[in-house]
């Protein structure tokens, strides 16, 4: 299935955003402007909800005119796009967005035509999946790692290689006796936490050169 | 808004297509989907984390009712998401470069598409198709694409020696310890900060 490349899903959903002439600012905008002050890191509601290695939240304003001779036309609604990159089958993943972040979900989704709240789970889930694109081709570089295998992984990458840079030269007896006590410590290490693992940087714009 | 989130860069891009020639992409996507060797570039390129490419057709706007209007479109819409490591211009000449014909032929179905290569005129419509991300988010921001290869090695070789370092003696300990550096001494290394490019 296009959606899924080993344990990985690929979901994208599509929602119409609500079109009122009457509302200021307009429904978009509100999304906008509650998605710049979202946290990215440890406290993003991805990293508390389980499941998610990546994820954009995207306002679609219209589709994009090429220029003459191609037809130019235009969308009657704008659109919430959610990409995901995520763990496990779709109704776990959904379940678990509206368990752990129904407030952050409400306060985007509610914008959109047709949202009816997190709080009714079977609701929420089958308004997700009347918005989801299905994935014609899907890519992963890792596709059989869980966002907890990964974080384990990276964490044990930093405490492995100061482990062998302070270990240079010891007897076997030594290094076979710290390498267990090594080896016991990092298993009993708390997985670091999804989004935690970076330095604070000011918000990029993505100009062609950053 | 921001495109990026350490070090990983979120494009998006969305491109018309005339109805018919929608199969055909839908035809490459699929013969991609089912023949490694004919995605093997974009895994030595290593530096695309996940990637997707979704048909839209025209009348596949999802349509809740509620007083939305339908949509009336002539073309279907092919939707590109890319997570990507590295510039936006990095991004694109590394894709004109190596995967120029592979990129023709997706994208060659799609209006007004100039070829890959030059680089410069792919360059400005990419640059007039792709529409910027609000939100952007990684659980690991600061590794890219080969740090998260390389941990998991390195992680699947720990587990194995740990797995017999009690059951050896001293010496033949050191000897699996070593192979164990020499296995893992390319993959190891620290995650952080994406360097600047000029």
């Amino acid at each position: 299935m296009p959606n899924k490349n080993g344990s990985v899903y690929g979901l994208t959903i599509l929602s119409p955003i609500i079109n009122d002439d009457k509302a200021t600012p307009s429904h978009d905008l509100q999304i906008r402007d509650y998605l710049a002050k979202l946290s990215t890191r440890e406290d993003s509601p991805f990293a508390v909800a389980p499941g998610t290695h990546l994820a954009r939240l995207v306002v679609l304003d219209d589709v994009i005119y090429v220029g003459m001779p191609a037809c130019e036309e235009h969308l009657k609604s704008k659109y919430l796009i959610f990409e995901s990159n995520c763990d496990g089958d779709l109704d776990g993943y959904l379940h678990g967005l509206a368990d752990a972040i129904a407030d952050h979900l409400d306060a985007i989704w509610k914008h959109c035509v047709g949202y009816p709240g997190a709080a009714n789970r079977q609701a929420f889930v089958d308004y997700m999946k009347a918005c989801q694109l299905n994935t014609t081709f899907y890519f992963a570089a890792v596709n059989d790692k869980s966002v907890e295998d990964t974080l384990r992984a990276l964490q044990t990458q930093t405490a492995v290689a100061d482990f062998i840079a302070t270990h240079q030269g010891n007897d076997p007896a030594t290094l076979q006796r710290e390498f267990i006590q090594f080896a016991t410590e990092l298993r009993a290490r708390p997985i670091p936490r999804p989004g935690s693992m970076g330095s604070l940087r000011d918000i990029k714009t993505g100009g062609h050169n950053e | 808004m921001s495109n990026i989130n350490g070090k990983v860069y979120a494009m998006n891009a969305i491109t018309p297509m005339k109805p018919w020639k929608t199969w055909i992409v839908r035809g490459i996507l699929f013969l991609l989907g089912h023949f490694k060797s004919l995605r093997q570039d974009v895994v030595d390129l290593s530096f695309i984390e996940f990637a997707r490419w979704v048909v839209l057709p025209r009348r596949g706007f999802p349509f809740l009712g509620n007083g939305q209007e339908r949509e009336n479109l002539q073309y279907d819409y092919l939707l590109f998401f890319s997570n990507f490591n590295g510039t936006w211009n990095q991004y694109i000449d590394a894709f004109s470069a190596v995967l120029s014909k592979g990129l023709n032929l997706i994208w060659r179905w799609s209006e007004k598409f100039p070829g890959s290569v030059p680089v410069t005129n792919f360059k400005q419509y990419i640059a007039l198709l792709q529409f910027d991300t609000d939100y952007y988010y990684s659980a690991y921001p600061n590794a890219a694409a080969n740090d998260i290869e390389s941990a998991h090695i390195v992680q699947s070789s720990l587990d194995q020696l740990a797995a017999m370092a009690e059951r050896s003696s001293p010496q033949q300990f050191a000897d699996a310890y070593l192979r164990f550096v020499l296995e893992v001494q390319c993959h190891l290394g620290a995650t952080g900060d994406a360097p600047v490019a000029g």
